[in-house]
This record gives C-alpha cells, structure tokens and sequence, in this order.
C-alpha cells in the first residue's frame, strides 16, 4: 500500500516523525552536505543527489567514545538515545549500511561461532528508521546496477519514498515501516495512477546509467591478481591520501585509540585508512604494506574479494563519491575495467 | 598547442633522451585531468594540457613515488610554473638530481577549481564542459551555465606571478618571466586587518570542516617527510580525531613546516574534499616571508634553502618584539 | 549485549625479567573479579588484548596454558608506545585484557601422535602453554620434539623451565644459537638447519611453529621437504590488531583475518591465501 503524502503537507507527517525519532536528513549546499540532526523541513535540501559525506557517520561516527575511564573505573554511557530516523537516503547508501552490518551487527564470527556484536553499531542501526529514496536523476558517475542493484533499490530500507512534483509516495518495506506507517493516518492512499508513475521515474532513472561491467569476469580473474604487474600500473597516480576511504560509504575500518590521561580519560574509536601506512605499520618497524601499491590494492581486494570471500556481497554500492573526490582521478571503475581485462 | 607538446615528447622518446613521462591525461569525469605516466611513444597521444591539468605532478618524485623516478632511469616531466618551482625546492633540497630530470615546461593560463563551479551550478552535476579562452561553459541535465573563466580559476591562479617554468629543459613556446600580479596578497591583507577574535572565529570555523583524511597533505609537493608528525605515535604529538584543536595544530603545524617551501600551486585547497580554504595561511607566510627576506621559493636553483640561511642583515624585529 | 571492547581488570601478580637488555620481560596476572576468572575458557594459541588505560592496547598470544590456573602469563617485548608502558608496571598494578581471542593449536587431533614444536626467540609464547598442556595430558600423546633457537644463549625465554625441561626423559629438547657464544655447549645453527637434522619421521607427527617472519619463511619448505603434509603443519601468524574481533579491518591477510580466522593457521589455510604472508 502506499501513503501519498502531499509536498505542502509535508510539515504535518514531519511532525509526527519528529516526535516519535531523532530525524537526520540531507543539509547543506555546494561543498560539504552531509546528514545532520533536523529540527524544522527548512534544513532539508533534498536537491542533492549524494552527500559529500555519506551517511555511515550517523551510525559510526568518525570519532566514537567506547568508555570514558577514572583511575582503574571504566564507565560506560548509560544514556539510550531516541531512536533514530533518516530521511532521504540514497538506495545505495541505504544498502551500504547493511554491508557494514555484516561485519559490526548480526555477523557470526569464527572462531567456536562466537558472536561478536559491536553494541555501538547496533544501539543506533537496528532501532533506526529509514526512509530511503528513490534516486530520480543518478549522476554520471553512478553505477549502482553492477551490484544488482539500481537507483530504486530497497535493500536496506526501511519506507522506500519516491519524489514526485507533488508528492512524496511512500511505502513499507520492513516490518518496522509498515508499524510507523500505521501511525501516519490522515494521508491519502496511493492509487493506480500513483504506481504507474513510480514506474516511469524507475524506468527513466535507470536509462541515465551507463551499461554495467561484467562482475562474473571480475570473480573470475580475481582469485589469481594478486601478484599482477596491473597493480604497479593502477596505483601509480594514488597519492595515498584516505579521502576516498573517508567519503566511502562502506568502508568501515576503524583504530582504538587512549586520550587523555591515566587518571582519566577516555578511548575511543576512529576511522582509520587502508591508504594509511600506520594501518598496518607495526611497532618494530616492519610493515606488511609498505608500498602505496600494497595498501591500494587492499583497498580494491578487500571490496572485490576479501569481503565477497566472506559475505557473499561486494563491498562497494556503486555511489560513486570516491570518483568525484579523488584527487588524481582514480576512478574506481576504470580499476575495475582493466582488472576485468587482465588475463587470468 | 598539445600537438607541439606530443611532438616534443615524441621526439625526446625516439631520441632516447627520456625512459618515462609524467603528464596529464583526460580524466574520466568532466572537467577533470588526470596524472598520466607514458612510457612508450605509443602512448604519447593520450597526452593533454588545459585548464583541467590542475594537479602538481613533482609529487610524483618524492614520498612513496620516488620509485617511479628510480634506476637510473630518464623521466620527463611536464609542468606549469607553480610545478616547475616545486622541482627546483626539490633540486635544492636534494631530493632530485636535476640532470636526472627532463623539464617540459608549458605556458599555463591557470587551471580550473571545479569546486567554484559546483557552487555555480549549485552542487548540480556537471555532464558537459567547454571552455574558451574567456569563458567557460558547462551543461547539467536540466541546465546550462555560461561562466567567467576568472570566476572559477583555482585562486591560487589567480595571484600568480610565475605561471611558466624559469627552469626548463624544453618549453613549448615561449616561457613568460615574472608576470604583474595585481593585489596579489589582497585576501591577507583583509585578513590582517580583522581583530583578533574575528581571526580566530575564521581559522575555527574553517578548519572544523577537517576530516583528517591528509589530501591535503599527500598532494603536497613540499610536504615529503617519510613520517609525518601526525602519524608518530611515540611520542604521539596530536590527537589522531577530527577535533578542532588537533586539526588546527596539523594544519598550523603544516603551514609553518612548508614556511618559505611553498611554492602556492594550490594542490591542497582544490584536494580537500570539504572545500576546507587552505590557501589563506600559507599565503600569509609567503608574504611574511617575502617582505623580511625578499625571497620566493623555487625560483633559482643555486639559492640556499631561506629558512636554513642567515643573514646578519635581517630584519630581527619578531625577535626583538 | 556482551560488549567486547572492555577489558576485563587484571592484578599483576609476577614479573620476571627475561634478558640481560630488559627488552623481554614476563607478566603473571591474576583476575579480580572470580567471576570474569569463571568466564575465561582458553586454550593454547589464542591471545588477548592487553589493556593499560590512558595509553591503549596491544595484543599477545597467551603464554600460560588452562592447565596452570592461578595466572594469565604474557611475555612482552618493548618495541612500542604500549609494550614500552607495560614496562614500567610493578606488582600489584591494575591492567586489563580483552580476551580470550582467536583461535587455538588443535591439540584434540594431535591426541595419540607425535609432536614436533619448532620455536624461534621470544616467539616462543604460545609454544610454551602448548607445551605445558602436553605435558600436562602427557599419556594423550606420542613423542613430542622441542626445537628452539635463538640469536644467543641470552635471548631464550623461560630459561628457569628449559632447565626442567631438558631433565624430562619423556622430551626431546634440542636448543640451538645462531652463532657460536662462550660456554655453550648445546647446539649451533640457524633453526631450519636444526629441523632439517633433528625433526623426527613425519609419518603421524604433528609440526607447530612458531618464530619471526623470517624463521618461519625458511623452516616451512624443510618441513616440505621432509615430507609432512601441508595439514599437519601448523603456524602462528602476526598482524597489527586493534579491535581483535574482525571489524577493525586491519590485520587480514588476504581474505582471512589473523583476530578471527587465526592466529592459528596450517600450512594448507596459507597455500589457499591469495596475499603474501
């Protein structure tokens, strides 16, 4: 079923999603728009086709306290925040998240099947609320449809919205939704003529994307690409700098570190880089990858292969931030081409 | 223009004289280049110069590229002026042997921020580029802009006096000497003249947009150190979060450690990926240290580093107060 | 929700220094609280994440084995800003650890067969707690052959029970030193060579190792060579951790992570490893 929310009435369904959550939705304007705590529907710019920052951060803060410490005591905040509640995310981002989930939420850890939850993950994702939406105009460096996916995908979702002139159509995607999605009484129903224009949005959102590479052939030549020459040849340009690994909205590798002092302080968890050398640059000196070509194939093999190898996913939604962002203009897809061509 | 420039590369690899080139290639989205390493003459077409080819390619000759550059090996490489200086700071730094080195200077009209024109076109895509001599012209999906090429020139363009190599092996055409820049450390002299407070806010409020992803850093040609002061752990000098006091502790720290070693092609600003004005400062100590020393960096390849060089006759008053 | 990122609180109890340098040194810790002693089933290989708040965590394989039940032991050598502030504690100083972590010797197949424990420098950590399990169920198995070097006579840990061990009849201990050193009688050689002599028939034995990088790199193909089968070698990898759970994302080879799917590896898990070791 799907609740037809009129533009102009927007303000009233906002208030009721307002009380109920913490809403977080797209702000801000040319550089820097990210996804930020809302008060009022005025903040939200919904024009921006994806956030420079992604939305990961909602979840897994950049910086993220894991306790505060006094002398030998450890304290834990106690405090359970409001649920929350983002609007306006991108069906790749939405899908993103639970990529990320299979490693900090539900995942079954070896060894002995110990399962490993990160409660800080888990406290703010599986109460959150998500109203992703459909992505009518995807840029040119989309390329969401290599991952069996598109820009009205609904994986991760948890009320799937589609942007009309005049409207905002909803629908339930997960149980959740469809518990919230009774509260919102007082709107109209969708009607015939409101999915077939659902359909149309689809169908002329998913001719803006480019034809998608093969990823069968990807599997295939991966497995032995390792100890390619390409490597030498694709990471050349790489600077090494994280601001891909940073705007990403599936990377998700992180460093502990103390701050403070013995007698109090806190330790807390970061984002960290695979482009970094002290990502993997032991105390001793030694450092397993210490070339650029070392740590930029990680970041590509743990995408392609690693984590395929172990969650039956790619770990990468075709958001195409790290494109546009590059200061070289690596293009994650040209990467792929030229692995794809490489003879296995 | 670029067919003289593939003509010349052309001819520099069939007279054995280079092994490799470092140039600029097109980039894979619109209104971006892209470093490029030719190491065949088969390759030399896929060679471009314009207003996109905004990246510093002497990076590529120190950090952890300097292997690019090894073996013995002749590597060309073609710069803008901003460029040309940063190898001859690494000539003088003895980072490089300049007759390891092939210089391929071109003339430089200044190099696009795309950044500028994305606050144009209000963050909407740009799917197509065009630009003139004058203007520049970009096309969305449900737009069309016409813009002032000024307008969205790298700022660091737009108060530079050396835009072609002084120090060159081969230029293609003819390379200008120093150009008359006009108010070219107008933004710091406003900057200057606001009050301390006021300042402060500024620096704050720019610098709290950091996310410590280091492009600014890595892109950096006079920023080569085998470890950064950031990435030491022991003693560990700066919190490694985005908190505002560290980010601007690395970014000041930054500033002063490439203080006289600058040579402004503004790599950094058109880098960060959150629009962070990271020109600003580094301008201010170009001035600073222009006007006590009368020096530039990476003009002449004999002078002495300037911060490592004392002179009896220097102007001691920040000592003296 | 079990929150794995607390360290549990410890008491050193014990610290013996290893070498003349005073790099290496022991730390006998004891829980404070009996119930998280309760809680703490391990086995030897595994590892924890040794805690000291204000400066961060570093990890270290279990040194003591389930069969000694009034310490955890960990030895640790000062290379880093953490290992270098473990140093500086004393008895009775409060720590932490997070653990047990990874996986562990698979001491339940060895049962019944020969072992042969190939050990290098102060590497020697989780060999002693498997060692000390064997010896502890010693009729649960065959012959078992210690082969332990180091750079010089120095520089071998637990020296007081390499003493004891050499007096067991039902031990075969081999020590050897890279380079000849005065008073030392015992052997002289790079451990693969010793392996090479010294290893016992492969047919039902069991190989651990464990050592530097380099160590390992070398002994491996003797091991082949000497015909035992990639399942029945086994050996502990190193990686930088943090996390020590698999989210932190840093210390994987290739697809498998040391935390997770090791550290514990046969030489089999490494041949179907994509990335360098």
């Amino acid at each position: 079923m799907i609740i037809k929310i009129n533009k102009n009435k927007f303000d009233k369904f906002f208030k009721i999603l307002k009380g109920n959550y913490d809403v977080f939705a797209p702000i801000g304007d040319g550089m820097n728009s990210k996804f930020s705590r809302v008060k009022s529907i005025k903040e939200i710019n919904l024009d921006i086709s994806n956030t420079d920052k992604s939305p990961k951060e909602i979840f897994f803060p950049q910086t993220e306290i894991l306790f505060n410490f006094e002398s030998q005591k450890i304290n834990l905040n106690a405090e359970k925040n409001k649920s929350f509640a983002v609007w306006g995310m991108r069906p790749c981002d939405a899908k993103s998240l639970t990529l990320i989930d299979k490693i900090f939420g539900s995942a079954k850890q070896k060894p002995n099947d110990e399962n490993f939850e990160d409660p800080y993950w888990k406290s703010k994702y599986d109460d959150a609320l998500i109203f992703s939406i459909g992505c009518n105009t995807p840029a040119s460096t989309c390329f969401c449809n290599w991952f069996e996916s598109g820009p009205f995908e609904k994986i991760g979702s948890d009320i799937f919205v589609v942007n009309t002139d005049e409207y905002y159509l909803m629908e339930a995607v997960s149980e959740k939704g469809k518990v919230f999605l009774k509260k919102v009484t007082d709107f109209e129903k969708g009607i015939k003529k409101d999915e077939e224009k659902i359909t149309e949005l689809k169908k002329r959102a998913e001719s803006y994307l480019k034809k998608s590479v093969d990823l069968k052939a990807l599997d295939n030549v991966i497995e032995e690409i390792w100890g390619n020459p390409v490597w030498d040849e694709l990471s050349n340009k790489c600077i090494n700098c994280g601001a891909c690994t940073f705007i990403c909205p599936t990377c998700h590798c992180f460093d502990i570190q103390d701050e403070g002092k013995e007698k109090a302080g806190k330790r807390i968890r970061l984002w960290d880089s695979c482009m970094f050398p002290d990502f993997t640059g032991e105390a001793s000196g030694h450092n397993p990858r210490l070339l650029s070509k070392d740590r930029f194939r990680q970041r590509f093999m743990h995408k392609f292969k690693y984590f395929p190898d172990n969650n039956d996913d790619y770990l990468c939604t075709g958001c195409g931030r790290c494109i546009y962002v590059c200061p070289v203009n690596v293009d994650i897809r040209e990467v792929v081409e030229k692995i794809v061509k490489c003879e296995s | 223009m670029v067919k003289e420039l593939q003509k010349k590369v052309r001819e520099l690899f069939e007279d054995k004289k280079v092994d490799m080139v470092v140039g600029w290639g097109k980039g894979s989205v619109p209104m971006s280049a892209t470093p490029l390493f030719i190491k065949s003459i088969d390759e030399v077409d896929d060679l471009i110069f314009d207003e996109t080819c905004q990246n510093n390619l002497a990076v590529y000759f120190t950090k952890d590229k300097r292997k690019l550059s090894k073996d013995g090996k002749k590597v060309g490489v073609i710069v803008k002026g901003c460029d040309d200086r940063s190898l001859v700071l690494y000539s003088i730094e003895k980072q490089i042997k300049r007759d390891d080195i092939v210089i391929i200077g071109v003339p430089c009209d200044g190099v696009i921020d795309k950044n500028k024109i994305l606050r144009k076109t209000n963050n909407r895509e740009v799917i197509e580029y065009n630009c003139d001599e004058k203007k520049v012209k970009v096309k969305g999906r449900d737009f069309e802009l016409t813009l002032d090429k000024k307008d969205v020139l790298s700022d660091s363009c737009l108060t530079c006096s050396y835009p072609d190599a002084q120090v060159y092996d081969e230029f293609i055409g003819k390379a200008r000497k120093k150009v008359d820049c006009k108010d070219e450390f107008k933004k710091v002299d406003d900057f200057e003249k606001l009050s301390l407070d006021e300042r402060w806010n500024a620096i704050t409020e720019e610098y709290s947009k950091c996310i410590r992803c280091y492009a600014c850093r890595n892109v950096c040609p006079s920023c080569y150190c085998t470890k950064c002061f950031v990435d030491t752990n022991k003693p560990q000098w700066i919190g490694k979060s985005p908190e505002i006091t560290d980010s601007i502790i690395f970014h000041l720290i930054r500033n002063l450690h490439v203080a006289g070693r600058c040579v402004e092609c503004g790599a950094c600003a058109r880098a960060c990926p959150v629009g962070i004005d990271l020109l600003l400062l580094n301008k201010k100590i170009t001035k600073e240290i222009n006007q006590r020393f009368d020096y530039t960096a990476g003009l002449d390849i004999d002078e002495k580093p300037v911060m490592t060089t004392y002179c009896e006759n220097e102007k001691q008053d920040f000592i003296m107060g | 929700m079990k929150n794995t990122y607390i360290p549990v609180p410890m008491k050193v109890e014990n610290i013996i220094t290893e070498d003349p340098n005073k790099t290496l040194r022991t730390y006998d810790l004891s829980f404070i609280n009996s119930e998280d002693r309760k809680n703490f089933k391990y086995m030897p290989g595994q590892f924890c994440e040794f805690s000291i708040l204000g400066k961060g965590e570093s990890p270290f394989g279990i040194a003591s084995s389930p069969t000694e039940k009034d310490f955890l032991r960990f030895t640790v050598n000062n290379t880093g800003l953490v290992t270098n502030e473990i140093h500086y504690l004393r008895k009775g100083d409060n720590v932490g650890i997070r653990g047990p972590l990874g996986n562990w010797y698979p001491v339940e197949k060895f049962k019944g067969e020969n072992i042969v424990i190939i050990g290098g420098g102060f590497a020697f950590t989780t060999l002693r707690s498997l060692l000390i399990y064997l010896l502890e169920h010693r009729k649960d198995y065959g012959e078992i052959t210690v082969i332990y070097g180091a750079r010089n006579p120095d520089l071998f840990i637990y020296k007081d029970e390499i003493a004891e061990w050499e007096k067991r009849d039902d031990l075969n201990l081999h020590l050897t030193i890279d380079k000849k050193a005065d008073g030392w009688d015992k052997l002289v050689g790079f451990v693969p060579a010793v392996v090479k002599e010294l290893a016992p028939k492969a047919e039902k034995t069991w190989c651990v190792v464990c050592g530097p990088p380099i160590m390992i790199k070398f002994t491996l193909p003797v091991l082949v060579q000497l015909k035992f089968p990639n399942d029945r070698i086994y050996t502990s990898l190193e990686r930088k951790m943090k996390c020590g759970i698999g989210k932190c994302g840093r210390c994987n080879i290739g697809s498998k992570y040391i935390c997770i799917d090791g550290p514990v590896f046969s030489m089999e898990d490494i041949n179907n490893i994509s990335e360098e070791i």
